[in-house]
């Protein structure tokens, strides 16, 4: 290893030391703001990393590590959401009793693995982070160990993230078998010379889509995915809903790509049939919702059907489009998971629909950050939501993907049904039921996200031309 | 030689069986004990005794003895009780045999029947320590930083407020 590989995994390196530095900061004075300081301050550190190391790339660490700027924009995405969530959190997880300062440590080694899943070019690196991940997410879903809801949920991620782990790990032994190697690079240029894909290795890659499938919520692994969102405490599911998913899709798209899934007929059906099912099982089984973070929970899942068309697309632009829905898609959920957060308080979360009755009278700044989050959710002009979905329609038309879009389509009016319900309750009088008031630090993360979602709605070509300028595979 | 193999498999899939069907959990882990030394028979058919006994020694006998334990000492109820339950034949018989039967299939193995030329030169534990902390010393790294958030978990999970004392430190 060159002393340019350790600058290019500068980011990682920062993250990784973060926790163990933590540690040995609170063995000495266990203080809550020094930590939470600690740590915005390190996330912007690895934050700022990433332009320093855009001059060592794309450099690929052989065998285990591919870090481009492919990867570069991903960690982008996935550090910057941790350091939001981070910001949301500091009320939330303060008001809690007894120890909590290792809630900043399991952030970090949880943002740690979806970095490594960033840049994984190796099925080690795959699982170690997928895992690393994983055991750092039971941790924060189960964080609030007096709440039987939050260890309901705990439990619940355990059992089934731990089973998906192991179709995963399954899959990629099966392929190793098959293929004899366990680099991206190496199982696609042996797969290159056959058409179609037989074996062990058709078998791996359908357990592996069973593991991925499950960790990005898609229909029919999606079972875990509302009661954890419900359970956890709600900084916490926004953490899963935005970079766990965001990770694992980031590792999915490079693979996909890799291995060239999209020409496959065997793939092609697979992931089509995922994306309908994701599409609408996720909206309708949203439309009856009572509970606002069950109901994000699904609406989740279907924007990860919609992801998924993208993955047929094959080509550059397609990959463009889907780095651009993701950071769209993540600014919108941190966005109402943040204002649920920050209305809530610990023991007792806002979290029912009606609970948000007469927002906009008693609660107008709120009120509009969570009017905004959910028509730039539901797609609606001048949001972030529209631009992703108008481009991801785009790309899924030139190639040739119709049918597909036009289920996206019909899901979307199907899910604007429940995203304006939400609407309306704010809108329709009732009186302030003893919500907690928003400190500094969380109005500042909520102006930082309207900004996004605004600026990315309204003027997107900025934006549009940094992505079509670097990200590709 | 394809008969030593048969025998181990057949007993993993029997021992596997029986722990995930059996409703006493000393049961369900005696049989997975079984399973696992089973597994590792059959690495070492397959000419892969360092990882034959890294099962035997890890999954085994670390981890699964650690389970038993933990389930023993969880149990509640009179002592008496509870030592007759597992003194009773019917929990230990059928794992005994199948670890018998084993045995015999193991020591067999050993005494003087040749092992099937391997396809590959055999891997040997220096070999697998180099490519560790060379090629794949970023991975151990990673496996070392998961090892701390799991100790992390472990802490903040498992101090709680609520002050339990085991009935062995009772009074």
């Amino acid at each position: 290893m060159t002393i340019a590989d350790l600058y290019s995994m500068m980011p990682l390196i920062v993250i990784a030391m973060a926790p163990v530095v933590m540690m040995i900061v609170i063995s000495i004075l266990r203080n809550y703001e020094v930590i939470y300081g600690f740590s915005v301050l390190a996330f912007i550190v690895a934050f700022a990393s990433l332009f320093f190391t855009g001059s060592f790339l794309p450099r690929s660490i052989e065998p285990l590590l591919i870090v481009d700027v492919y990867s570069l924009f991903f960690l982008g995405i996935i550090i910057a959401s941790a350091l939001l969530v981070t910001i949301l959190s500091h009320d939330y997880i303060g008001t809690l009793g007894g120890v909590k300062e290792e809630y900043f440590l399991t952030l970090f080694t949880s943002t740690l693995g979806a970095s490594l899943l960033a840049v994984a070019g190796h099925f080690v690196i795959f699982f170690l982070g997928l895992e690393l991940l994983s055991v750092s997410l039971y941790i924060l879903v189960a964080f609030q160990r007096s709440k039987d809801t939050s260890v309901e949920a705990g439990i619940k991620y355990l059992l089934l993230a731990s089973v998906s782990s192991a179709f995963l790990l399954f899959g990629m032994a099966l392929i190793y078998t098959g293929t004899g190697t366990m680099q991206f690079a190496g199982v696609a240029s042996l797969l290159k010379g056959s058409d179609a894909i037989a074996g062990f290795v058709s078998v791996g890659f359908s357990m592996m889509m069973v593991g991925i499938g499950f960790k990005l919520a898609l229909v029919p692994f999606h079972m875990w995915t509302p009661d954890v969102y419900q359970g956890a405490p709600a900084p916490v599911s926004a953490y899963i809903a935005t970079v766990s998913k965001g990770a694992v899709m980031a590792v999915l798209i490079r693979f996909f790509f890799d291995i060239r899934g999209y020409d496959s007929r065997f793939f092609f059906v697979v992931i089509s049939a995922l994306a309908i099912l994701s599409m609408f099982i996720g909206n309708l089984l949203a439309l009856k919702q009572q509970n606002i973070k069950r109901l994000l929970a699904y609406s989740s899942i279907a924007n990860m059907g919609y992801l998924l068309v993208l993955l047929l697309t094959g080509t550059d632009k397609g990959i463009q489009a889907a780095v651009f829905y993701l950071i769209s898609y993540f600014v919108t959920t941190i966005g109402a998971f943040g204002v649920i957060t920050l209305l809530s308080i610990s023991r007792e979360e806002t979290e029912k629909i009606d609970d948000y009755r007469g927002l906009f009278w008693t609660r107008p700044w709120a009120a509009l950050v969570l009017t905004l989050s959910m028509l730039s959710l539901a797609g609606i002009p001048f949001t972030a939501g529209f631009i992703a979905k108008f481009y991801l329609i785009l790309e899924g038309m030139k190639a040739g993907l119709m049918l597909l879009i036009i289920v996206m389509i019909i899901n979307s009016v199907i899910g604007l049904y429940y995203y304006l319900r939400v609407i309306t309750s704010m809108f329709t009088p009732g009186d302030d039921a003893g919500l907690p008031a928003i400190s500094l630090n969380g109005n500042m993360a909520l102006v930082l996200i309207t900004l996004g979602i605004l600026i990315l709605g309204i003027y997107p070509g900025w934006l549009i031309n940094i992505i079509t300028r670097l990200v590709s595979l | 030689m394809n008969f030593f193999f048969y025998l181990a498999a057949a007993i993993a899939l029997i021992s596997t069986i029986m722990a995930i069907s059996g409703r006493n959990a000393i049961h369900a882990l005696l049989n997975l004990i079984i399973s696992l030394l089973a597994v590792s028979v059959i690495f070492y058919l397959l000419d892969a005794p360092f990882i034959a006994a890294l099962e035997v020694i890890i999954y085994a006998g670390a981890i699964m003895v650690l389970f038993i334990f933990v389930t023993m000492m969880l149990n509640i109820g009179t002592e008496k009780k509870i030592e007759k339950r597992w003194l009773n034949p019917r929990v230990w018989i059928v794992p005994s045999i199948l670890a018998a039967l084993l045995l015999v299939d193991f020591i067999l193995i050993i005494n003087g029947l040749q092992i099937p030329e391997p396809v590959d030169e055999t891997l040997n534990t220096k070999q697998v320590g180099i490519s560790l902390f060379s090629t794949y010393v970023l991975a151990v790294e990673i496996a070392g930083i998961l090892l701390m958030a799991g100790v992390i978990g472990a802490y903040h999970l498992g101090s709680q407020k609520k002050k339990v004392t085991h009935r062995f430190l009772k009074k």
